[in-house]
């Protein structure tokens, strides 16, 4: 059980140090602040935003989960616990390589045209509504990077009695909003946007490496517990 | 100061326009607004970095979407440093 939480904690922690959101919400705070909006609408568009982000991490993950209960049952087959950990591995090493672009600012890995659609839509934001959309799809735009600490957390779940899988499935979502919380809560006491992004750009890589490394040591850990050690026990077991 | 400058956009991809004090404006008072500017200092440093813009259009007949960003922002970088950096980084916040 323990064990289980932890893995999912430490996907989440991965899931939030993934930046896209956190950039889609400066941008719309700024656009909002920009065009004098009162404090109170403010609050309203990046509340909004920031449940559309909530919402879409709980659907991503329990679908995943339903998906891979319905394939899998309770016995996950070895060779799905590989991949997975290849497709961690893998990502970490894109991670680290890819997920900012080499100029300055905080530019994501985005192709520009897609960068710049999000970047009109998000300026275009005036109703709440809208806003919950725009979080919800910037969960979306991410999904080649947090597809990997969601698989892993999914498998995790379905071994977990039906309760814990409720637990683990809010814990994940509260963990992975984390730094989008911090920002929102930075945003909405009044502090300026600008030291904001500063800080982001000058901690960028530390970010980049954080989130490549830590899918690298999660990808490992999980292959040792649930490959290496289920392969010894049956060998050992002959 | 030439009142008909072109403004070439997005490197020739969009079609050409009019310089518009107006726009420019805007675009610095948003700035200055976004990093919690009073609303009267935001004003007095958009009009500050138009018309040192402006200097610098004179006698331009064409300029790039570009330059003008570009200009604006070492001159906003001078009277608000932090709305400065804002402008300048506002396209590659994401």
């Amino acid at each position: 059980m323990f064990n289980s939480f932890a893995i999912i904690i430490f996907a989440a922690l991965i899931h939030a140090s993934f930046q896209l959101s956190v950039s889609m919400l400066t941008l719309l705070s700024g656009h909002a602040i920009g065009s004098k909006a009162a404090h109170g609408r403010l609050l309203k568009l990046t509340n909004g935003f920031f449940f559309g982000v909530a919402v879409m991490t709980m659907l991503l993950l329990s679908f995943t989960a339903l998906v891979f209960q319905h394939a899998f049952g309770a016995h996950i087959p070895l060779v799905a616990w590989a991949i997975s950990c290849g497709l961690l591995l893998g990502l970490g090493v894109a991670v680290w390589a890819f997920y900012y672009r080499r100029e300055e600012g905080t530019s994501l890995w985005l192709p520009r045209g897609m960068a710049r659609y999000l970047s009109d839509r998000t300026k275009a934001t005036k109703q709440t509504a809208e806003a919950f959309g725009l979080g919800l799809s910037s969960v979306i735009a991410e999904l080649i990077f947090i597809i990997a600490p969601i698989i892993i957390s999914a498998l995790v779940l379905i071994k977990l009695e039906p309760l814990w899988q409720l637990a683990g499935i809010l814990a994940y979502t509260l963990v992975s909003l984390l730094s989008l919380a911090i920002v929102n809560g930075l945003i909405g006491s009044g502090h300026k946007l600008s030291r904001i992004q500063k800080w982001r750009e000058q901690n960028k890589r530390f970010l980049q490496f954080a989130a490549g490394s830590g899918l690298l040591i999660l990808g490992f850990y999980v292959y040792v517990d649930q490959v290496v050690s289920t392969t010894a026990f049956a060998y050992g077991g002959l | 100061m030439n009142s008909s400058i072109d403004v070439v956009k997005a490197e020739g991809r969009r079609p050409t326009e009019s310089y518009e004090r107006g726009k420019l404006h805007a675009s610095v008072l948003a700035a200055c607004l976004s990093v919690r500017s009073p609303e009267g200092e935001a004003e007095m440093t958009a009009h500050k970095v138009c018309e040192r813009v402006e200097q610098w259009l004179a006698a331009k007949p064409e300029v790039t979407s570009n330059d003008l960003r570009r200009k604006a922002s070492e001159s906003l970088d001078i009277h608000h440093p932090e709305a400065g950096y804002l402008y300048k980084h506002h396209r590659v916040v994401m």
